[in-house]
């Protein structure tokens, strides 16, 4: 199954998984407990400050309703925090690579139709995770020059932290922990010699060994200074739909850097003139209920051919 | 020699800014030019003594598997968060 999972990745150019000599790795850094994921992933290490009782999707509307948000569910309630590489959604003639079904929250369920029901939507979508909040209309700025792609390419923008409208916002499940480095963190041991706290020292928890699923809460397995996974939480894709067009690339007025040192005529003059992408964005919309069930039962089909 | 089986994963956490030049020595020895700079060195007695000589300003773990300047890039990158679903003057499917 793993192996056919790869070819679908060499296959997709857009799946983001890590490839494959660092799967063991990045699965080490798995802080959700994944139910259905373990299949994918060779080790699915599951972070005992993370547990499942961190709900998926809350629903959070602004007046203090009676029926507001509901206390975290159990695991079997929670949609997986999208950690998994997204799926095309567009009709390709590559076929998706298996996901976890989509599980939504009873509060979601519940709020999903009246969220749905609202005229005009935002989200918060993250592109390089950066946040950008947009709505139907909104034309971007980005802040970069986006490679490979034209004027006129549409743009499905799928990590999504928010969503909302007037009375509703559908946020994703809080953002793990930040991990801590070990060497950060210590425990205080009883002095061996005279056998309790009167003279103390501060030892480093025992480290972990990569295989080891015993983790200490709220430590990083290593120390990961830059790691780019797990800063967000994002909502699942199935959830909405965003869609951008590019509109064409703007550039700022040149600008002229003089470099000089004091004392010396020599004056090197430095040029920039920095490109930037602009997006519109043309859609963004909630999928009602109905329209995720119907995603499901195509899903369920393909896996059972798949593993046929 | 063989494949070495365990390997030491160093980061700089301090600075040797203003350190006697021996240590800043030791850290240019082990690859490590700037803070927060990660290395991965095989378990030996050589390494071990090296990190010793720097323990105050690294963070040690022993780890199975060195990762690439590559590999651990790519761990740095995000995901971009949006993919092309359409190319300029393409149809669209169906129609």
């Amino acid at each position: 199954m793993l192996s056919r999972h790869l070819k679908r990745a060499c296959l997709d150019a857009r799946w983001t998984l890590p490839p494959t000599f660092l799967l063991p790795f990045t699965a080490n850094l798995t802080t959700v407990s994944h139910s259905a994921e373990a299949s994918d992933i060779p080790e699915v290490l599951s972070h005992p400050v993370l547990k499942p009782s961190y709900d998926k999707s809350t629903k959070i509307p602004p007046r203090k309703l009676q029926r507001s948000s509901q206390p975290p569910s159990s695991s079997a309630d929670d949609a997986p925090v999208v950690s998994s590489p997204p799926s095309p959604q567009s009709s390709a003639a590559i076929p998706r690579p298996p996901r976890s079904p989509l599980v939504l929250s009873d509060s979601v369920r519940e709020l999903l139709p009246l969220l749905q029901a609202q005229g005009s939507h935002y989200i918060t979508a993250h592109i390089y995770d950066r946040p950008y909040l947009l709505t139907a209309g909104d034309t971007v700025r980005l802040p970069f020059l986006m490679h490979g792609v034209r004027p006129g390419d549409v743009l499905r923008l799928d990590k999504a932290s928010n969503l909302g409208s007037r009375d509703y916002t559908l946020k994703a499940a809080a953002a793990p922990p930040s991990l801590r480095s070990a060497t950060t963190a210590t425990t205080p041991a009883l002095d061996p010699t005279t056998g309790h706290l009167s003279s103390e020292s501060h030892v480093m928890p025992e480290p972990a060994n990569a295989d080891s699923r015993a983790r200490i809460p709220g430590q990083a397995p290593h120390f990961i200074p830059h790691i780019a996974k797990f800063k967000h939480a994002y909502l699942d894709d199935r959830l909405f739909v965003c869609r951008a067009v590019v509109m064409g690339v703007e550039a700022e007025p040149m600008r002229i850097k003089e470099k000089t040192k004091r004392r010396n005529r020599r004056v090197k003059k430095v040029k920039s003139k920095h490109r930037f992408t602009i997006l519109r964005i043309k859609e963004v919309t909630v999928r009602g209920l109905a329209e995720i069930e119907r995603q499901r039962a195509p899903t369920a089909s393909v896996e059972k051919s798949a593993k046929l | 020699m063989s494949t070495p089986t365990r390997f030491f994963r160093i980061t700089l956490l301090r600075s040797a800014i203003g350190l006697p030049t021996r240590t800043s020595g030791v850290l240019k020895a082990l690859g490590l030019h700037r803070r927060l700079k990660t290395v991965y060195h095989p378990v030996t007695q050589d390494v071990a003594g090296q990190v010793f000589a720097v323990k105050e300003l690294v963070d040690v773990q022993e780890v199975d598997r060195a990762l690439s300047d590559k590999e651990m890039k790519q761990l740095r990158q995000p995901d971009s968060g949006f993919y092309v679903e359409r190319r300029a003057g393409e149809r669209v499917m169906g129609s």
